[in-house]
């Protein structure tokens, strides 16, 4: 017997790039394969498990990159239009992956290619230009050191169709910067885990796509009915106006008012000058108008335009990873860097930790300044300019630099090591975890290494503490500072956070706003797909699909010590605020987390 | 007619997914009649569908296939039309657009468009018996243009006025 053909929701069909033989391939997705993963980031993993050699050089032509997308990618679901990136992580050494919304994944769907997979590398620089009919290899050495927006509109242009969607690498990615991005739609970032850098390697400057397959849904009016109740649940949530307005950067406030927004590099969890730097300082200076992702009715997404410099964001780890972070309290230079940093392609959080790190280390006498070449206290922008450039460009200990803030430590104290805020070597993003216990948990789980969107618990900070026993068992498990019911509320969220990255839609709304469970997601993907799922298979699947992470990261090398945190978090008390005095006591979470998972 | 007020436009195409899953059942942009042009080192987003034109470029068919609806609308009748294009290659700004054998354009659903309902921002309104718009100006600059690059053109244009509002 045959497999069934994936008829709905799927595009049904794989395309494999060799670059070093400039050909590619069509394949089928067989159901079998792809029905317990869904789509997305779980199939991602899946097939990188299957096909990686682990002890690959990640830059080595030997490593793989996989653009995947699922079932509900593109479709009318709202913010749908999730695509992932899948590779082994040259920053980190293990499993490297990242998400990006926008119009990259939509279009994707309309080539009828659930996954793409990118290996070998090029002799020339090229981009791929994919169709339904597989991909074109356009060399393209004229795009050398062009910026995201050069690259995409050149691309549109060449190609005379402006629906093209591009995903491409600035000259960070080409320069190997270990944690370069992919950029789509102008300014959507696959930000973490260097992504752009494996691009980079495989002499690679874009990926385009364009389809015209429709998406068909197996039963139109009962999707749509679960849709309507879906966009009115966004509609309505009360976060709606506050995100309408300012997107994530509302959480500069927020994480502020509670003491936990990283301030002169985790040294304080409040800042003093946050009106100059707010999401609503920059909604009433800067914005000029909403964007959206494709489909969504939330439309959190912000234009703005700041003297010379404008762009779509910037979301709330870049604005504080060169605000409070780095010191910084001029918000008109925040946005001049986001201009720089989405256009040559360069990851916010990354880059941040490694200027605060230096900042912190001078101030502590740790570093001299002759040792590095360097001479910067917080807010410094003319170094801060200068520093960025010499990491995109390489230059001088940009060189140096671009290897990351945990590989650059090495050379110094173990003093000075100890004060990179990472996990499995991945810079930690802006939230103290003394004040979010669920979100310290979540970074030290990770299995891409420090990141809250594994679990992203936002429900600690919702103070909903009936809701909390019930789903919980515990009322603590919406008090921030406590570390009791965590555990549960990670293993719960971390399954609904996947299940966002392979069905796909936005954490933002799909976890954070609390619209997806288990239940709704089923009827989703049923009505969608025709497949069979019900609430108990996905909670299952996904277990499983986390299981796996654990298994791929091993090979890696990976062990249980690593699933911790930087030892401030967990010894350093903050001196001042509403997170005063408390410190995280990880080793109980963790131990309660492999309790549930069963690890041992 | 249908009036598109760019400066409420974020990009989010739910006017083309709702216009072709209200059509068709199906999601694809191509079968949507109307389609979204993202100038995104502008941060101008504007849809672009037919606006029932003082001038009518796309009527004179040599098959006479195409008629005025009751609402204003274009009507295409699929058995005489024979494909030939020459609506699509008039239309100054690519409304109108023959995919898989088929010519799409916006039919206003009856008197009640799909696209108004689905946009949550008010970009776009339907006003029944409005004055209709000229678009000789912009017919001058299209020709050899794609549909594609002809709503390219026409965002662009709509798009320099409200960024001259932006930056002031």
């Amino acid at each position: 017997m045959g497999e069934m053909m994936l008829e709905y929701g799927y595009g049904g069909k794989i395309l494999r790039i060799d670059l070093t033989e400039e050909k590619f391939h069509i394949e089928k997705m067989k159901k079998s394969w792809i029905k317990n993963v869904i789509g997305g980031r779980a199939a991602n993993t899946k097939r990188l498990l299957e096909e990686i050699d682990p002890s690959c050089n990640p830059l080595g032509s030997e490593n793989i990159l996989i653009f995947g997308i699922g079932p509900l990618t593109g479709s009318i679901l709202p913010a749908s239009a999730y695509h992932i990136v899948t590779s082994k992580s040259p920053l980190t050494g293990i499993l490297g992956d990242s998400a990006a919304g926008g119009q990259f994944g939509a279009e994707m769907k309309l080539t009828g290619f659930d996954q793409i997979i990118i290996k070998g590398r090029s002799e020339d620089l090229i981009y791929l230009m994919i169709t339904e009919d597989g991909s074109e290899f356009v060399k393209c050495p004229e795009y050398r050191g062009r910026s995201i927006l050069e690259v995409t509109e050149a691309i549109r242009k060449k190609q005379r169709n402006h629906s093209i969607q591009v995903a491409a690498i600035g000259p960070a990615g080409e320069n190997l910067v270990l944690f370069s991005t992919i950029v789509s739609s102008g300014n959507r970032v696959n930000g973490r885990t260097g992504m752009g850098a494996v691009i980079g390697s495989k002499n690679l400057k874009a990926i385009a796509v364009r389809g015209s397959r429709s998406l068909k849904i197996k039963d139109p009016m009962a999707f749509f009915s679960e849709i309507k109740k879906i966009e009115k649940a966004i509609l309505n949530h009360n976060e709606y106006n506050k995100r309408y307005r300012m997107g994530t950067t509302m959480l500069m406030k927020d994480l502020n008012r509670i003491g936990i927004l990283p301030t002169n590099h985790f040294q304080k969890g409040a800042c003093s000058y946050l009106d100059n730097i707010s999401g609503e300082r920059l909604e009433e200076n800067y914005k000029v108008k909403n964007k959206a992702c494709f489909n969504c009715n939330l439309h959190c997404s912000r234009y703005y335009i700041c003297n010379d410099h404008e762009g779509e964001g910037p979301e709330f780890e870049m604005l504080c990873s060169f605000t409070s972070r780095i010191g910084n309290s001029d918000l008109s230079f925040a946005l001049e860097m986001t201009e720089y940093l989405n256009q040559m392609g360069l990851d916010a959080i990354s880059t941040g930790e490694i200027i605060g790190w230096i900042m912190e280390c001078e101030e502590k006498g740790l570093i001299s300044p002759e040792e590095i070449g360097v001479n910067i206290s917080w807010g410094e922008k003319d170094k801060i300019r200068e520093i960025v450039k010499k990491i995109v460009y390489r230059e001088g200990i940009g060189d140096a630099l671009a290897k990351g803030a945990k590989k650059f430590s090495e050379r110094f104290s173990k003093e000075a090591q100890k004060l990179v805020m990472h996990v499995k070597g991945l810079d930690i993003i802006c939230g103290d975890p003394r004040g979010i216990k669920a979100y310290g948990l979540t970074y030290a789980i990770s299995s891409r290494g420090a990141d809250h969107l594994r679990a992203e618990p936002y429900f600690e900070l919702t103070d909903r503490r009936e809701e909390a026993k019930r789903r919980f068992g515990t009322e603590k498990a919406a008090d921030r500072l406590s570390e009791e019911g965590k555990a549960a509320l990670v293993t719960y969220s971390e399954k609904i956070s996947l299940l966002c990255d392979s069905m796909t839609m936005c954490k933002n709304i799909g976890l954070c706003m609390d619209i997806l469970n288990f239940e709704n997601v089923s009827l989703l993907l049923k009505t969608c797909t025709g497949m069979s799922y019900t609430p108990e298979y996905l909670q299952k699947i996904m277990g499983e699909c986390i299981n796996r992470d654990r298994v791929l990261n091993k090979k890696f090398g990976l062990n249980s010590e690593d699933d911790t945190l930087p030892e401030r978090f967990l010894k350093e008390p903050l001196s001042e605020g509403p997170t005063k005095g408390s410190i995280v006591d990880i080793k109980r979470m963790i131990n309660e987390y492999y309790k549930l998972h069963g690890w041992k | 007619m249908i009036k598109i007020d760019l400066s409420k436009c974020t990009g989010c195409r739910r006017c083309e997914t709702a216009c072709s899953f209200f059509h068709t059942g199906k999601i694809n942009r191509n079968l949507s009649r109307i389609k979204v042009i993202q100038l995104y080192e502008k941060g101008i987003d504007g849809p672009v569908t037919c606006v029932q034109c003082k001038e009518r470029y796309c009527l004179p068919c040599p098959v006479n296939a195409l008629s005025i609806g009751s609402f204003g609308q274009i009507i295409v009748s699929p058995t005489v039309c024979i494909l030939c294009g020459k609506c699509e290659r008039e239309c100054p700004i690519g409304a109108i657009e023959i995919f898989d054998g088929i010519v799409f354009v916006c039919d206003l659903c009856g008197g009640d468009p799909k696209c108004v309902k689905a946009c949550t921002e008010g970009a776009i309104t339907y006003i029944p018996d409005n004055e209709h718009l000229s678009l000789s100006e912009i017919k001058k600059e299209t020709e050899d243009m794609t549909p594609d690059e002809k709503r390219d053109n026409y965002i662009k244009k709509l798009g320099a006025a409200l960024r001259k509002k932006w930056v002031r």
